[in-house]
């Protein structure tokens, strides 16, 4: 059974998983941004005027240890290497290629051997050179993660939750390729030492439930784990806490209390990665919201931009208010539409006067409904007021660092205030504040050495 | 297909991109079905006039709520039915034998003097309706302290006017109460007093319905409930001839305990928010009830008892912090005694 966490919220789920996955093909030309992970920038391998194959690594920062390589999605020509539009906000570096749709592979990578396959160093050097990062959304380079957890961590998970409303993809994954999830699975517990892994999954995925235990688990080393169905049950902490009971300490890792935590998705590049020797370049997403005529489940490869993916899917049948990457609770806004899509896009949204319950003047009733829903058990009201009086010292009493920022108190608030937008901003803010006070402290102490 | 010529121009307003459809109306709306079993007893007990108090009050809340904001050139807000909460709510506090006027100045004090002034909906510390009752009860002592006889009663009590249990209770000569002042009697809401309080089963039926619609939690109105209860269990009275136990159950069933326990100790802006808060403001607002029972001159403490509490919500959430995630009880601890040791330092 899974332990409970206090707080959370039931947002109405929007899932259609009984929608067969379609491919979209990618475009003409495809724009692969040189950032797609926490971590150092890649540098561009290519030229302008190279011909590329699908899947050739084309940049990579082998200096930077936190760092994941990134393939072109099809084969082609590099027309420009160029800032482009990137869906977490400014213009960054990205290789442009024009596909020749012939989509020819490359043999940079081959299937692992039987040994390496049981090599936990291999495995990892193989997860650095694919590229493999979280495919939750938040693109933390999986390598690192499971490098650096090595000797802390007792217990890996893996998060079949995706309790964020309308996402499919890891739903999908799971009906589509359960074996194939399994075998990734196991990779990335043999790259962790580990005789076991725990595969959390909402209880709303019953026949991915069923599935996957019919394929016998236990010989991967894999335990399903079924979960109460409950917003932000996917969260990172609330993961670890549903399955083994421990609670992250606020400011910690998760390896701080043995834990790693990886997407299924993830998991599923892991296996593609080394079993096949297809590096990460593709993903399940979802395209839905009012203003789309159906909602889609799509394969697609990265590099796609969201005007020719919302083409593709039949184009607005509503005025659009607003286009979101990820979930509706946690996802982010994208504000130019040529933008394109990374590893970390889960889903595709686009939102229009429908689900816009954002009021002119919002206004706190102090009803504490906020308390009730924070997963973190902060309370976001006094919070709120700190924040708009601009006092940091009373933010930072209230905890607003612990901040996981999953929305359930904005979700839930009737007086619709911006509730975790205001604690993101506050959160940036206090990151400045912190490094700025910091420099004028070194730049004292100089003064004072002189 | 047109997208290609168009520069789509995004809402770039924030996280989360959905949002429950329950708003503020929403929950107000909540309350006052809550109330109507409360105001239907009311208007079965003392007649139409029940209904004349309630649109004076409800429309005079309204228009104060509107043309103060209207004038201060502030956003229009009597669309979140708070407003009109109040002036139910009001109405269910006043005796019958109120006059028509007498609601026009409570709707002006409660809206305008303890609701506007210090910023409108959420931000005034004492409850609206109760600040207005305790006013008027100090301007008009006598107009609502008599009480009107019930219709049920009609034929057993030969007078205009007569005395409530509570009254009964606490007088200074302990007389037997009436054989009509049954416990049943008392449950069902046969007997004197405040429009909306008589009836125990009709508030609680709100209640429960406040609870279903996770309107409240049960902290505030069980511990305040729960604390009058033991008091008056442990302490009982002597020379009533009532076992404590009995004792106990008239406290909790006369009076305005139950309508004041749930539906306005609760009220969102002048309570708690905290847990623990909101179990120690009951407990406080319990305890204040029994000693203005036993101790004043004035048989009736709940509201008093309440607006007290009113000024002490915001300290008490201030000192009772949730224990966030990832903090064990040890890490409190030590947490609490490394910024005492500052403290000391400093």
């Amino acid at each position: 059974m899974p332990f409970k966490f206090k707080g959370g919220v039931h947002p109405k789920y929007m899932k259609a998983p009984h929608i067969p996955v379609t491919v979209i093909t990618p475009p003409k030309e495809v724009i692969v941004p040189m950032q797609m992970h926490i971590g150092a920038p890649c540098q561009p391998l290519v030229a302008v005027g190279d011909k590329v194959k699908m899947g050739q690594k084309i940049g990579d920062n082998p200096s930077a240890p936190l760092c994941a390589a990134i393939h072109s999605p099809v084969s082609g020509t590099v027309t420009k290497i160029e800032p482009r539009p990137h869906p977490l906000g400014d213009d960054l570096m990205a290789v442009v290629i024009e596909n020749d749709g012939l989509d020819t592979p490359s043999d940079e990578l081959k299937p692992m051997t039987e040994e390496e396959l049981k090599d936990p160093k291999a495995i990892l050097q193989r997860m650095r050179e694919a590229g493999i990062v979280g495919m939750g959304g938040a693109m933390f380079p999986t390598e690192f993660k499971l490098r650096t957890g090595l000797g802390k961590v007792d217990t890996l998970i893996i998060n079949g939750a995706e309790c964020e409303p309308y996402l499919n993809g890891d739903h999908l994954t799971m009906l589509n390729h359960p074996e194939e999830l399994l075998k990734g699975i196991q990779l990335a517990r043999t790259a962790c030492g580990l005789d076991k892994a725990y595969y959390g999954i909402e209880k709303n995925k019953q026949d991915a439930i069923d599935l996957l235990n019919s394929k016998d688990p236990a010989k991967y080393g894999v335990e399903i784990v079924p979960e109460n169905v409950k917003y932000p049950q996917g969260g990172e902490k609330q993961q670890i806490k549903a399955i083994t009971n421990r609670e992250v300490k606020p400011g910690g890792l998760p390896s701080g209390v043995g834990c790693n935590v990886i997407s299924t998705q993830t998991a599923y590049a892991i296996y593609r990665a080394c079993y096949e020797g297809v590096p990460c370049y593709g993903r399940i997403m979802t395209i839905a919201g009012s203003g789309i005529a159906a909602p889609v489940n799509a394969e697609v490869r990265i590099g796609m931009p969201f005007r020719y993916i919302i083409e593709q899917c039949g184009g607005f049948v509503r005025e659009p208010k607003k286009l979101v990457m990820g979930g509706p609770m946690m996802g982010l806004i994208i504000s130019n539409i040529d933008a394109v899509n990374i590893k970390g896009t889960a889903g595709l949204l686009v939102f229009t006067e429908e689900e816009d319950r954002n009021v002119e003047d919002p206004v706190c009733i102090n009803c504490g409904q906020c308390l009730q829903v924070c997963p973190m058990r902060l309370e976001p009201t006094y919070m709120y007021k700190y924040f708009l009086k601009g006092d940091f010292e009373g933010m930072m009493a209230y905890h607003i660092t612990d901040c996981i920022e999953c929305g359930c108190c904005s979700y839930n608030c009737p007086g619709r205030l911006p509730l975790t937008h205001s604690f993101k901003t506050a959160k940036i803010l206090i990151q400045n504040k912190q490094r700025e006070e910091k420099a004028r402290a070194e730049a004292l102490a100089k003064e004072a050495a002189k | 297909m047109a997208m290609k010529e168009r520069d789509y121009v995004f809402d770039a307003s924030y996280q989360p991109q959905v949002r429950t459809p329950r708003g503020t109306s929403n929950i107000m709306l909540d309350v006052i079905i809550a109330l109507l079993p409360a105001l239907c007893v009311g208007v079965w007990a003392f007649g139409m006039k029940v209904v004349l108090l309630l649109a004076v009050s409800v429309c005079s809340c309204v228009f104060f709520e509107w043309i103060y904001r209207k004038l201060m050139k502030k956003p229009k807000s009597i669309g979140d039915l708070s407003a009109c909460v109040t002036g139910l709510l009001m109405t269910l506090v006043m005796p019958v034998n109120a006059t028509w006027w007498m609601m026009i100045i409570g709707a002006f004090f409660a809206i305008i003097v303890v609701k506007q002034l210090y910023g409108g909906i959420g931000k005034n510390f004492i409850n609206p309706a109760l600040g207005a009752r305790a006013f008027l009860l100090a301007s008009y002592s006598s107009a609502m302290t008599t009480w009107a006889v019930p219709t049920a009663l009609a034929g057993q009590v030969d007078a205009e006017t007569m005395a409530t249990p509570l009254s009964y209770l606490y007088a200074d000569n302990f007389t037997a109460l009436p054989d009509y002042f049954s416990m049943g009697n008392l449950f069902l809401g046969i007997r004197p007093g405040c429009i909306g309080e008589i009836s125990a089963l009709a508030i609680l039926i709100g209640f429960a319905y406040l609870l279903i619609r996770k309107v409240i939690t049960w902290r505030i109105p069980v511990s305040f409930v729960g604390t009058v209860a033991v008091l008056c269990l442990i302490f009982g009275k002597s020379g009533t001839g009532m076992n404590h136990a009995e004792w106990m159950l008239y406290n909790v069933l006369s009076g305005g305990l139950l309508l004041g326990a749930i539906f306005m100790a609760t009220d969102y802006a002048t309570s708690p928010v905290t847990p623990k808060g909101q179990l120690i403001y009951g407990i406080g607002c319990g305890a204040i009830t029994v000693l203005i029972r036993y101790f004043g001159s004035y048989a009736e403490g709940v509201t008093y008892a309440i607006l007290l509490m009113n000024l002490l919500a915001f300290s008490l959430d201030k000192h009772t912090k949730v224990r966030r995630f990832g903090v064990s009880k040890e890490d409190e601890k030590a947490e609490k005694e490394a910024a005492k040791k500052e403290a000391k330092a400093s």
